[in-house]
C-alpha cells in the first residue's frame, strides 16, 4: 500500500484573483473582489506617505508555486482616478513538469482614465524541467499610468539549478486604447538554445524588465538615466524612451540581490513622476 | 509581374516571362544601387563593434548567425511572411493589426525608427514601379499617418503583389537584411571586403534553413531571446560617436 498519490493523479489548480478598485472619499478602495485558492489578496492598506489615497494590496499564492497543469488567473480593474500598488508576496515558482503539461499564468489589467497601477517587481523562478507560459495584457487609457517590474530567474541557483527548465514563454503587452505600445514576448528553451552565446544572455543569468507608461514619460531625462545606470559594471542595462509615452528598461545580471537593488533604485526615480491623485 | 505598370506589363506576355521578370525585379530591389535605406542602420551591431566584440571575420559570422536565428527568425521574418499572406488574402484590417504589433515588438527606439525609415525609403522607390489598388490604399493610409509602414510589412506586401513565391520573398528578405549588416560591418570593422563576401556566403545555408522554419510560423511565434542585442540597440543612441543611425 502506498500513501502517496501518483503525481499524475494530482488535480490541477485553477487559482483566480479578481480585484476591482474604485475611488471613494478621496481614497482608492477594493469595490469588489473574487478569489479562488490558492490566490488570495490582503485588504487595501493606505500606507504610502507620498500618496495617502493609494491602495496597497498584497497578493499571496498559498500553494507555494505552480505545478504542471496549474493555472493562475488575475483580473485587475482600476476605475477612473484610482491609485493602486500591488505587491506579490513572493516569487512565482514553477515546479517540474512531471507530466509534460504547461503551467500558465494570465494577468488581465484595465486602467481607466487618470488611474495609476504600480506592480512591484518580483521574480519568476522556473525549476528543473518546468514548462511555463505567462501572458499579461494591460489595456489602459491614454492618460493612465503604469509602473511594472519583473525578473526572470534561471532556476533555483542556490541548488546549482541554472537553466535546467524546459521551456519558458512570457508575453507582456501594453495597449493604449487601440495602439499597441509594448509587445514583449520572451522565449527561452535552454536545451535547444545556447543562451550564453553573443547577443542572447551572454554571461548573465537574470533578465530584469521595468516598464513605465505615463503621460509624464517625456519629462524623464533618458540620457542621464542611462549614464547613471552604466555606472554598475556587473550588470548590463539599457533604458529607452518609447514614443514619448513610455520608458522601458532591460537588465541582464548574474546577481539577483544587485539586480533588485538597481531595479528598486530606478523604481524610486520613476515613481516620482507619478502624479498624485487629488 | 502582372501588377506592374503598363510599360513593364507589355513585356510579360507569357507566364514564364512573368516569373523571370519577377525574379529579375527581385534582384533589382536588392541591388546596392536600389535605394532601400538598408545601409544606414546597424541595428545594435555598432555597439558590439565599439565594445570590441566584433573584431574579425569569425566574430562577424557568429554575430550574423545569431541575428538570423534569434532575431530575424522570431521577429521581422515572421512579420514579412504574415504581411505577404494577408496581402494575398487582401486582408487590410489584418495588416493594420500586424503592423501595430510589428511596431510594438521593437523595444529600442532606434530600431523602431530605423525600420520605419527603411519602409519609407522602400515604398518611395517602389511606388512608381507598381500600379495596384491594394498598394495604393496601403500607401494612402501611410500618408494619412494611419499606418507606420515598417519595412518588413511593406516588403511582404510588395513581394505578394509582384507574385514571387512566399518562400522566395522570405529568403530574399533575410538575404538583403544580412547583406546590409555585413556591408556595414565591412565599413566599420577592420575586415576586408573578401571577409564580407565569405561571411554572406557562409550565411546562405542558414538563410535557407531559417526561411524554411519561418514558413511554418505565425504571429504566436513572435518572440525574443536576444536580450543582450536588444540592450546594445538601446544603448547605441548614447554612444559618443556613431557611423550608423541605429
Amino acid at each position: 500500500m502506498t500513501l502517496r498519490k501518483s503525481p499524475s493523479n494530482r488535480p490541477s489548480h485553477y487559482g483566480q484573483l479578481s480585484l476591482n478598485f474604485e475611488k471613494r472619499r478621496n481614497k482608492t478602495i477594493i469595490e469588489n473582489y473574487y478569489q479562488l485558492p490558492p490566490l488570495r489578496a490582503s485588504r487595501a492598506l493606505h500606507m504610502n506617505p507620498k500618496n495617502p489615497a493609494e491602495a496597497t494590496v498584497y497578493m499571496v499564492e498559498t500553494a507555494g508555486g505552480l505545478v504542471a497543469g496549474d493555472q493562475n488567473k488575475f483580473d485587475i480593474n482600476l476605475a477612473e482616478d484610482t491609485s493602486v500598488c500591488l505587491i506579490p508576496q513572493s516569487a512565482t515558482k514553477m515546479y517540474p513538469s512531471f507530466n509534460g503539461m504547461w503551467s500558465t499564468q494570465n494577468i488581465d489589467v484595465s486602467i481607466a482614465s487618470n488611474a495609476t497601477l504600480a506592480w512591484k517587481t518580483e521574480a519568476v523562478i522556473p525549476f528543473e524541467t518546468a514548462k511555463f507560459k505567462g501572458k499579461t495584457i494591460i489595456n489602459m487609457a491614454k492618460d493612465a499610468t503604469l509602473l511594472w517590474g519583473e525578473i526572470l530567474a534561471p532556476g533555483r541557483t542556490t541548488r546549482g539549478e541554472i537553466f535546467a527548465y524546459e521551456d519558458v514563454r512570457t508575453n507582456f503587452q501594453v495597449w493604449l486604447e487601440d495602439e499597441c505600445l509594448i509587445y514583449d514576448a520572451l522565449s527561452f528553451k535552454p536545451e535547444e538554445t545556447d543562451l550564453v552565446q553573443l547577443g542572447l544572455l551572454e554571461e548573465h543569468l537574470y533578465v530584469g524588465s521595468l516598464w513605465f507608461v505615463s503621460p509624464n514619460a517625456h519629462e524623464i531625462d533618458i540620457k542621464k538615466l542611462n549614464e547613471e545606470l552604466q555606472e554598475i559594471k556587473e550588470v548590463q542595462v539599457g533604458a529607452a524612451l518609447l514614443e514619448e509615452k513610455a520608458v522601458n528598461l532591460r537588465w541582464l545580471a548574474s546577481d539577483l540581490v544587485l539586480l533588485k537593488q538597481e531595479m528598486d533604485k530606478v523604481w524610486e526615480v520613476l515613481s516620482n513622476f507619478i502624479i498624485e491623485k487629488k | 509581374m502582372n501588377n506592374q505598370r503598363e510599360d513593364s506589363k507589355k513585356h510579360s506576355s507569357t507566364k514564364d516571362t512573368s516569373i523571370n521578370q519577377s525574379y529579375l525585379h527581385l534582384i533589382q530591389i536588392h541591388d546596392s544601387a536600389f535605394p532601400s535605406g538598408n545601409f544606414a542602420h546597424s541595428f545594435g551591431m555598432e555597439t558590439y563593434i565599439q565594445e570590441d566584440d566584433i573584431r574579425n571575420e569569425a566574430d562577424l559570422k557568429v554575430f550574423c548567425e545569431m541575428y538570423l536565428r534569434h532575431n530575424f527568425a522570431s521577429g521581422d521574418a515572421i512579420i514579412a511572411k504574415e504581411a505577404y499572406r494577408l496581402t494575398k488574402e487582401r486582408d487590410l484590417e489584418g495588416l493594420i493589426k500586424l503592423e501595430n504589433i510589428c511596431h510594438a515588438v521593437k523595444l529600442s527606439p532606434e530600431t523602431r525608427e530605423g525600420s520605419m525609415m527603411m519602409g519609407r525609403q522602400f515604398s518611395r522607390t517602389i511606388e512608381p514601379l507598381i500600379d495596384d489598388e491594394f498598394m495604393s490604399v496601403w500607401l494612402k493610409k501611410f500618408r494619412n499617418k494611419e499606418v507606420k509602414n515598417h519595412y518588413s510589412v511593406v516588403y511582404g506586401i510588395y513581394t505578394a503583389l509582384i507574385d514571387v513565391s512566399p518562400k522566395m520573398s522570405l529568403e530574399t528578405f533575410l538575404y538583403s537584411s544580412i547583406t546590409a549588416l555585413v556591408l556595414n560591418a565591412v565599413r566599420a570593422v577592420p575586415v576586408g571586403q573578401m571577409s564580407g563576401v565569405k561571411t554572406v556566403h557562409a550565411m546562405l545555408p542558414i538563410i535557407e534553413e531559417v526561411a524554411e522554419d519561418v514558413m511554418d510560423y505565425g504571429l504566436d511565434d513572435l518572440d525574443n531571446n536576444s536580450i543582450a542585442l536588444e540592450i546594445s540597440s538601446m544603448r547605441h543612441e548614447f554612444l559618443n560617436s556613431r557611423l550608423f543611425i541605429s
